[in-house]
């Protein structure tokens, strides 16, 4: 099966699983679908790996190249490495003491897996991951669109236990084939008609209509008792049904016609700037066109060489998980200060970008209908804790921007294990109290519309956000 | 008569309270006289009324007492002067069990169980401690009679689905893949009863139907194939050839056999010539395909072995040329160092692949260990076939480039309990190993012909795919086919057919729509035509998949299938030899472990998190079901589920429990002193490990236990917003543990309940958190003696077991009767079942308390043949 794409959305599942059908999330939207209102709510999640500079205070490098802010909640000072953000001032918010309970005393390198997800994935043995957040959204409002969700990576497919390349795992917590090709992206969303999903949908509807008939055929001959029983199975296989009517919809549907000015549909990695801006950008048209409205991407892998290291090599500097090596070497602050700006640079002209279209439906502009998060599982030097993380817009959802969010206590200067550069700092002790990221996500959750009061076995939410 | 057979009980209890080290024959002669005692050896009627009388409401009571204080104490603001929170105390109708109120009386239990009400600051109202405790308890009575008349009232059909694991045998079964195949599906929730198999808990919704579809096509095309026979992949690892690779660099250090210093390398996994006694040390290295090498060739025995100690492993890489799907055969010849009867050995593979720093992952692929038997003279092949697409592979294999790390690596374990400091500890010897994939031993699998058999007819696709659509829904739907059904699939089939390029792949999907009808997923039981309501038995085909779901949890194999078809499963010869052969059959199995799991509730162990030792958690798991399967097997009394002067164990658990001369990782029946304080369910770690909290035992938890899943007296659910035990308060904190519960109880809210739980989890405190024997806590001596509301003393452990062997035979034997009948018809009681429970309890207990009486008796009763 071509492994590549199956799961990117939930048409592709259908090209994969003969009569079968793949559409897990059936229950949830369907009860969701009435309430949500006309603008879309869309999640959209960055990842970059191996983490931020955080020098020591008496560090020369630390007045410039720290990466957290200073100052208070709206006084904050942004350093030189998010400086580029200061014309979004007002549509950020910066966090700080938030990280993964389970993952606090694992190597980083491991934890670009749990990032959305909160699960124990550990550091060997047996390996079990959860579902992730962009997907838990998806099994919520993935219906209302063509695409349940976007899943991209600049290395592609789901790497390996612990060292995934993708930032998003399905309800059974295994990976989602992330997509690395422009072209294929942009084909996918814009271009590829639906003549073999509509063959496995025909068949599909040919086994639902004998079902049907068989099963009325079953309940003639059971108590009436029984008939009350059966009549949740002739239930289950009529909503599957509808479900198909709304997968025929799509298919039958042309794709989105977009402006195709500013993609680079051939660009690769070794361009960096045109590469990363063309993925932005096709996200971009994704929300635009309403094609999805969820959507992750993950900069490249943690600890490995590959497509990623030719970002930071085409910036200027040296391989980017090497950057976090030589910290202590001329310019070493600076060089992986200059590479997490050139990362929130993009990221900003991509918030930018949102912020300047209107919203299609009428509500204000596309940012204030998005929650855009960008950040890393691991801060200083593959430490697993006080996750570097800054998210953008969702003003109609309720997010109040323009903000440093200091969570947990002990570590008001980002101070607590800053400095470290032997890869034994990741074990240290655990000084600093950190609150559970996965409340956040339940705080994201709610505001998307998705009733829950936990995520990952997470019960609440965060204050102040 | 009687009054003689009183005046020995005195005497019993006399001696039981005079000397406790006859404990032995006190347990013994305690069963004997508990059995006397029995009503139901006493009986004489066949049918015995039901002397479970339905509940009715005390409002008689209620009048008297109860009524009097409410009108003091509450009706002044909840009454015709004021109505607070719109609650009229006067107007309310004190029958809990039919009336209409009984949601504003739970409200009340709460608040005055809470001493939330009446208001600290209406002094006027004050309700004395007494009078509360009298209203609280009334309340819980009527509350508990209301809840117990509404889960009996209602009858409840056996129509259901199959749970999550019946779907994963029957498919493995109807399919002949021996791997599990449903674990996509959401898990079952259990009934009140504690039954995952209890219909009206058994939902089905679109998610399930649609992971249903998905899962019965993709297990099709396991089983099937197409094509020629695929070229597998082959690895040989010869030790001697290891042993000319290691030793031929000049830098190789070997060693010798017979050198001082063996001892020291002997630990280690090596190479060694038997003859020479040259040894070299090897723990694993690269093994590429040979295309030389010839599947299911057998060298001859090599002089040169792998010697693995105990805990040691060999580790090949593999490199990236495993196929991603079919069978992994792998075949290790391997014998034993020595031949002591208290050492074993056996073989684990675990798989692994660690692509880049810090990721990794490797996990254990066989399903059981292989235990190595015969002498290294004798070697034997040890055989594992594994699911290559079931386990973590290394997703990187197949890249062109060389980072991430393509390669995987295959570990053979030697699991043992050798004894490393012996003179002569036993390791195994491994000479060859050769790993196939994919492997099969025939082309085409049985798998395939099982489904697309041979005949006259394949040519013929119409004819042929009636014969196959034939087949197969027969033994899915367990029924004959009409042709009209055939013919409905047939037209399916007519639909798909030009969509795929073959006959088999066009039929895959007929067939996947086989499995996703309600006819396989549910187990059916047809109305007559005429009298659509009417209480009748079931056919012999439905009679065929009870028997089946009961015995194997899943569907039933031709043979009863046959009997079914030609009605002669109701013969009661028939039936009663058909119970012999399931029940000798390995499938039985299924029955043993749902059961008990079931029954006791064993699922709580998954979320243990105190038990650490891996190889303990696994023995405490299986105690149990091993325990029954023994008395099962043996035909023993049930009561030995009270007491028994044996234990079922392995190596691991008898170290648990200090009993000494176990070894070995199987399960047998060991004989125990008294002292051991052992035998029967209630003392086994498992039991007591859930019913703690971590650090302790748990008395409550164990007691509600014992009332739940032993006696089948549930107590009433615990009022909602209990109030903490205060652990902030040093007054609290001085206590014990058995003080600080009975603190709690003293509350004249919390008595009630309390005085009839806390005292049988008292009984168990002699095992702490993990089971363990203690006699002392910090120092304190555990006093494990309580007393039951009725006034019964009970003395730890073997107290409990005395009374429970002399007064309470009766309610155990009619609590397992219970559960197992619930079980066995896949729905929940009523109070129409009693009558018939009670007739099941009578013959049982005639017949000797024997388990596998209870499961014939079950099998021969009127409701197993009722719909």
């Amino acid at each position: 099966m071509d492994s590549h794409k199956v799961s990117l959305t939930r048409r592709n599942f259908l090209y994969g699983s003969g009569i079968a059908l793949s559409l897990p999330q059936f229950e949830a939207f369907a009860a969701a679908e009435s309430k949500l209102p006309d603008a879309p709510k869309r999640f959209v999640s960055i990842y970059h790996p191996d983490g931020v500079g955080l020098p020591l205070k008496a560090d020369p490098a630390w007045e410039d190249w720290s990466w957290f802010p200073r100052g208070g909640e709206r006084d904050f000072k942004l350093t030189k490495v998010l400086d580029v953000l200061e014309p979004l001032r007002s549509e950020i918010t910066i966090y700080s003491g938030l990280s993964h309970p389970a993952a606090r005393q694992v190597h980083g390198h491991s934890n670009a897996d749990q990032y959305l997800t909160a699960a124990a994935t550990g550091s060997h043995g047996p390996y079990k991951n959860s579902i992730s957040v962009d997907q838990v959204i998806a099994a919520h409002s993935g219906d209302l669109t063509r695409h349940a969700s976007l899943v991209m990576s600049t290395n592609g497919g789901i790497g390996g236990p612990r060292g995934a390349q993708t930032q998003s795992f399905n309800r059974e917590g295994r990976p989602i084939p992330a997509l690395n090709k422009p072209k294929q992206i942009f084909d996918m969303l814009f271009v590829t008609s639906g003549k073999d999903a509509a063959a496995k949908l025909a068949r599909s509807k040919s086994a639902l209509d004998y079902l049907i008939a068989s099963t009325r055929s079953l309940g003639q001959e059971l108590s009436l008792r029984d008939q009350r029983t059966l009549q949740q199975y002739l239930d289950a296989v009529r909503d599957t049904e509808v479900k198909l009517a709304k997968a025929q919809k799509w298919v039958d549907t042309a794709p989105p016609k977009v402006d195709t000015a500013n993609l680079k549909l051939e660009a690769d990695p070794t361009e960096a700037r045109d590469y990363f801006q063309t993925m932005y950008e096709l996200i971009y048209l994704a929300f635009l066109s309403d094609s999805t409205r969820v959507a992750t991407f993950q900069l490249g892998r943690e600890n490995g060489e590959g497509p990623h290291d030719l970002l930071s090599l085409a910036v200027g500097l040296g391989k980017a998980h090497g950057l976090t090596h030589d910290v202590k070497k001329p310019d070493g602050w600076k060089n992986l200060g200059t590479y997490n700006r050139y990362q929130a640079e993009e990221f900003g002209r991509f918030v930018q970008k949102l912020k300047d279209t209107p919203e299609p439906t009428g509500q204000g502009n596309m940012l204030d209908n998005t929650f855009a998060m960008h950040g890393s599982a691991s801060s200083s030097f593959h430490l697993s804790r006080n996750y570097p993380i800054i998210s953008a817009g969702g003003k109609n959802l309720g997010f109040n921007n323009g903000r440093w969010l200091k969570f947990g206590t002990g570590n008001e200067d980002n101070q607590v294990n800053a400095g470290i550069v032997t890869d034994a700092g990741w074990r240290g002790r655990i000084e600093a109290e950190e609150l559970p990221l996965a409340q956040l996500f339940v705080t994201i959750l709610q505001r998307l519309g998705v009733e829950t009061d936990s995520f990952a076995g997470y019960t609440g939410t965060l204050s102040r956000v | 008569m009687r009054i003689a057979v009183l005046l020995v009980l005195g005497n019993v209890w006399a001696l039981l309270a005079a000397d406790t080290n006859l404990d032995r024959p006190v347990l013994e002669k305690a069963r004997e006289l508990g059995r006397e005692r029995s009503r139901f050896l006493k009986e004489t009627r066949t049918k015995p009324e039901t002397n479970i009388a339905v509940p009715k409401a005390n409002l008689a009571f209620f009048r008297e007492r109860i009524g009097p204080v409410l009108k003091q104490n509450c009706i002044g603001c909840h009454g015709p002067r004021k109505s607070e929170g719109r609650l009229r105390v006067d107007k309310l109708n004190a029958d809990l069990l039919t009336g209409p109120d009984v949601d504003r009386w739970r409200e009340i239990y709460r608040v005055l169980s809470n001493s939330e009400m009446p208001p600290k600051d209406e002094p006027a109202y004050e309700l004395a401690d007494a009078d509360r405790g009298r209203v609280v308890d009334w309340l819980t009575d009527e509350l508990n009679k209301a809840s117990l008349l509404r889960r009996n009232n209602v009858q409840h059909s056996s129509f259901r689905r199959m749970t999550k694991y019946e779907y994963d045998y029957a498919l493995q079964d109807l399919l002949g893949l021996p791997y599990q195949l449903a674990g996509r599906l959401p898990p079952e929730t259990a009934s009140e009863d504690g039954f995952k198999n209890s219909s009206q808990m058994l939902q089905m919704s679109a998610m399930q139907f649609q992971f249903y579809r998905e899962i019965g096509l993709k297990a099709l095309k396991r089983a099937t194939v197409h094509g020629a026979r695929p070229e597998p992949v082959r690895y040989v690892i010869s030790m001697q050839e290891e042993m000319d690779n290691a030793s031929s660099g000049n830098k190789a250090k070997t060693f010798d056999k017979n050198d001082e210093d063996y001892r020291k390398n002997r630990t280690r996994p090596h190479l060694l010539h038997r003859e020479t006694g040259q040894g070299i040390h090897f723990s694993g290295g690269n093994a590429l395909p040979r295309s030389d090498a010839v599947a299911g060739h057998t060298p001859a025995v090599s002089p040169v072995v792998l010697v693995m100690p105990r805990s040691s492993e060999l580790k090949m890489n593999l490199d990236r040329f495993l196929p991603d799907e079919g069978t992994m055969r792998v075949r290790i010849r391997a014998g034993r160092s020595t031949t002591k009867d208290t050492e074993f050995a056996s073989l684990r593979l675990v798989f692994s692949a660690h692509t880049s720093n810090d990721a990794r992952f490797s996990e254990v692929i066989s399903q059981r260990d292989i235990p190595v038997t015969e002498p290294v003279e004798q070697s034997q092949f040890v055989d594992f076939d594994i699911p290559l697409s079931d386990i973590q592979r290394n997703p990187f294999r197949k890249l062109e480039t060389t980072f991430p790390r393509r390669d995987e690596f295959l570990h053979i374990r030697n699991v043992s309990n050798a004894k490393n400091q012996e003179e002569e500890p036993l390791s195994v010897l491994v000479d060859y190993i050769e790993i196939i994939a994919p492997f099969y031993e025939q082309w085409p699998p049985k798998t395939h012909t099982r489904i697309f058999f041979e005949s006259e007819n394949a040519s013929d696709e119409e004819v042929y795919g009636r014969e196959v659509l034939a087949k197969f829904a027969r033994r899915a739907w367990r029924r004959a086919i009409t042709s009209q059904e055939v013919d409905r699939l047939m037209a399916l089939f007519a639909r798909y057919r030009p969509e795929f390029a073959t006959f088999e792949e066009a039929m895959l999907e007929v067939l996947a729509t086989v499995l996703a009808a309600p006819e396989f997923l549910y187990l059916t039981q047809k109305a007559s035509a005429d009298h659509l309501d009417a209480p009748a038995t079931i056919r012999d085909v439905e009679l065929a998949s009870r028997l089946s779901f009961f015995l194997w949890s899943s569907i039933p194999d031709d043979e009863l299938l046959g009997l079914a078809a030609q009605e002669q499963l109701k013969e009661p010869k028939v039936l009663a030899a058909q119970v012999k052969r399931m029940l000798a059959d390995p499938r039985s199995r299924r029955f043993s472990e749902n059961f008990v799991q079931q029954w006791l509730g064993l699922d709580a162990l998954n979320s243990v998190t105190h038990i650490t030792d891996k190889a303990l958690r696994r023995a405490v798991q299986e105690e149990p079901i091993a325990f029954f399967t023994e008395v099962l097997e043996h035909d023993r009394s049930v009561m030995d589920f009270v007491h028994s002067d044996y234990a079922v164990i392995n190596e691991r658990l008898a170290a648990h429990y200090q009993i000494p001369g176990v070894y070995g990782p199987h399960f047998r029946k060991v004989p125990i002193a008294v002292a051991a304080n052992r035998g029967g369910i209630l003392a086994g770690a498992g039991v007591l490990a859930m019913n703690s909290d971590g650090k302790d035992s748990n008395p409550l938890k164990r007691g509600v236990w014992m009332l739940e899943r032993f006696l089948h007296d549930p107590p009433p659910p615990p009022p909602a917003d209990v109030p903490e035990v205060d652990l902030t308060d040093p007054e609290i904190l001085k206590m014990t543990l058995k003080e600080r519960i009975a603190d709690h109880r003293n509350k004249p809210a919390c008595a009630s309940c309390h005085a009839r739980i806390d005292p049988w989890g008292i009984a168990f405190e002699n095992y702490d958190a993990l089971g363990v024997y203690r006699t002392h806590v910090n120092e304190k001596l555990v006093d494990a003696n309580s007393q039951l509301f009725n006034n019964q003393e009970l003395a730890g452990m073997n107290g409990l077991k005395r009374y429970l062997l002399m007064d309470r035979q009766d309610q155990f034997a009619s609590a397992l009767v219970h559960k197992m009948t619930a079980y066995a018809l896949g729905r929940p009681l009523s109070f129409a079942d009693h009558a018939a429970i009670n007739g099941i309890t009578v013959q049982f207990r005639k017949r000797g308390d024997r388990l596998g009486d209870l499961v014939r008796l079950i099998i021969g009763s009127e409701l197993f043949h009722a719909k």
